[in-house]
């Protein structure tokens, strides 16, 4: 049986990366991967513990957040779309006015 | 979990068999499609190579192998070589959870002066047999958009990207409808392993309590729509005629293998025949019953095991005809009306089929 | 001994994927790493005892989300357009606070992660238990998240379409 702390380190692990992603890049569709990325890890979370404890609202709570996240990536993505239509580019730091 | 040699030992002959089942497809269905479409087109077909044209395959076989290996100058080198492998991916391992016999006692042996067998094991011939059986199906058949994405994408070429795109676009809403129409069978099986499928369909019931049926799954009123719905969606899975898009000859040069050449070409041609093999596989034992033979309570034994599996390999062959009948008998969807059908006829029957075999389910007919 | 050679393998390559997405400048090589990332998380998923979280992970996250990422990925034709680097500020500040909060992340884990032995008995996950739980405790979420998920198609759509009236 592998120790539940080997687990929650991972999750630490893949967690730092994406907000390392979301920290330094500037290609928007790459930031919301690195979101996804951590969403991910934070699962990893929730069924290490929810085996540590042997319950199931754990898992009931990581399919609730798979669900959510594929709600989110689909209005994300469709608000990238919409920038790109207006800007031509994807590029975050061009997203700098409040209405055009 | 203690396992031992004798565990190992049948698990690789289990891997062995149904790999080289597996990879032996290709060569047989290339020979088949070629000679059945000449059939139904009133055409000799290949009649040179070997008798009958058998070896075609092999003489195939060498041009793939000898023949030059271009690789695009704008094309990305990785994603370009690796593309043809994401597609062999689903084929290869949803084979895997797939039951193509009766389990059976194994008896002792006494061979070279040990004792083999002992305690008489059971022999399940079923590579692995997991608890969430037909889900696993479903994920590892859902990575396969990625082969030809990929493929029409790395090619660096604009037909190839059309290609690529419109058949994920296919293979993704018709995935919606092939997995709600199996939820019908998972319903009436009550699980979701293929084993437990399986043994339901082994009993049987009765018609108007008259006829003794057996209680495959195609021979419930109940299921007629969502094998309809499965037949269909595992033509538009596998990208066969009438859902050819990623091909699609004539329109788009050759769709998202446009740049490939010998042994990747070769690769994803061998793709398709082996998940046009697997999705077969599936549908014999969703809807016509895995290895039962109608009409015989299978004893446990090793020579009805071999039977059911000739059983097997009977049905999934007779599939495969189907699927090379067809291909060469309707012509090909126009793509809007491809995705209409995909999206609104199939998935909204699906959901209906679902209500109606609940129905049956809860008033215990099923 | 075998749970954790494949622990140690498929956390390597969860990990190795991760920072690919993070540091390869090509969106289309990052979401390939990204579903390779999530096929090793999967794989954690069944060390886990959760396997059809394993698969519903590979069906929902690599099978349709990651498509969907690749979709607007390749239709938008981002690849292209070169990202211009980060300010070096901005890069440095970046690195050096997620490394700060990883080490102390795994410190306090390290530190105050006790845990007892795991309960006797196997970990009753499967599709069955997970039904019953969502249909019995769980209703009322369900319900929201169905239309949850009807309103985030209809926002999806708006969001997308070109305005007709310009």
């Amino acid at each position: 049986m592998i120790p539940t702390h080997w687990f929650l380190i991972l999750s630490a692990v893949l967690f730092s990366i994406g907000v390392c992603g979301v920290l330094t890049r500037k290609n928007g569709i790459t930031i919301f991967m690195s979101i996804e990325l951590m969403v991910n890890a934070v699962n990893l979370t929730f069924l290490a513990y929810a085996r540590q404890f042997h319950q199931l609202h754990g898992l009931i709570f990581v399919f609730f957040v798979m669900a959510i996240a594929a709600a989110e990536a689909a209005v994300g993505l469709a608000i990238f779309i919409s920038l790109f239509h207006h800007r031509e580019t994807i590029d975050v730091d061009e997203a700098n006015l409040m209405h055009w | 979990m203690p396992f031992d040699a004798t565990d190992i030992t049948l698990s690789l002959l289990k891997v062995v068999v149904v790999l080289l089942a597996l990879l032996n497809v290709t060569p047989i269905m290339v020979w088949v499609e070629r000679r059945g479409s000449a059939l139904i087109q009133d055409r000799p077909g290949p009649n040179r190579v070997g008798p009958l044209g058998l070896f075609q395959s092999f003489a195939d076989a060498l041009k793939f192998i000898l023949k030059e290996d271009v690789i695009p100058a704008q094309a990305h080198k990785w994603l370009y070589t690796l593309a043809p492998m994401f597609g062999l991916l689903p084929a290869l391992t949803t084979i895997a959870v797939i039951p193509w016999g009766l389990p059976f006692k194994l008896p002792v042996k006494h061979w070279f002066g040990r004792t083999f067998f002992a305690g008489n094991p059971i022999f399940d011939p079923i590579v692995a047999d997991v608890n969430i059986g037909i889900l696993l199906i479903f994920a590892l058949a859902s990575l396969g958009v990625y082969g030809i994405v990929t493929a029409g994408w790395a090619s660096s070429n604009k037909y190839s990207l059309f290609g690529g795109i419109r058949a994920s676009a296919q293979m993704i809403s018709y995935e919606l409808a092939l997995t709600l129409a199996a939820v019908s069978t998972l319903l009436a099986a009550g699980s979701l392993r293929l084993t437990d499928i399986v043994w339901q369909q082994s009993q049987y019931f009765y018609l108007f309590n008259v006829v003794k049926l057996p209680a495959w799954n195609i021979l419930s009123p109940a299921m007629w729509l969502s094998f309809i719905i499965f037949f269909v969606s595992a033509f538009a899975e596998t990208n066969r005629l009438p859902f050819d898009f990623a091909e699609a000859e004539a329109e788009l040069v050759a769709g998202y293998h446009t740049e490939y050449s010998s042994m990747k070409f070769a690769l994803f041609f061998m793709s398709e025949y082996m998940a046009m093999a697997a999705m077969s596989c599936l549908i014999a034992t969703l809807y016509l019953g895995g290895w039962d033979i109608p009409y015989w309570d299978e004893p446990q034994v090793w020579w009805a095991s071999l039977l059911t599996m000739l059983f097997f390999t009977a049905k999934v062959v007779v599939l495969l005809l189907i699927f090379v009948w067809v291909r060469w008998t309707i012509p090909r969807l126009k793509y809007d009306i491809l995705m209409r059908l995909g999206w609104k006829v199939f998935l909204p029957l699906a959901f209906v089929n679902i209500v109606i075999v609940a129905f049956f389910v809860a008033k215990h007919w099923i | 001994m075998f749970e954790f050679a494949i622990f140690f393998f498929f956390a390597a390559v969860a990990v190795i994927f991760a920072l690919v997405v993070v540091l390869h400048r090509n969106p289309v090589v990052g979401a390939l790493a990204l579903v390779a990332s999530f096929f090793a998380l999967a794989v954690m998923y069944v060390l886990l005892e959760a396997p059809f979280l394993a698969a519903l992970q590979v069906i929902v996250y690599a099978g349709a989300i990651m498509v969907l990422f690749l979709f607007v990925i390749m239709l938008l034709n981002l690849q292209h357009k070169r990202e211009e680097p980060t300010r070096p500020v901005q890069q440095f500040l970046g690195y050096t606070s997620s490394a700060a909060f990883l080490i102390g992340l795994i410190y306090y884990i390290v530190k105050y992660a006790a845990f007892t032995a795991l309960p006797a008995g196997p970990f009753n996950s499967d599709a069955r238990a997970i039904g019953m739980e969502l249909f019995q405790s769980y209703i009322f979420p369900f319900e929201m998240v169905s239309i949850l998920l009807l309103a985030a198609i209809v926002g999806a759509l708006l969001l997308s379409a070109r305005s007709v009236a310009r």
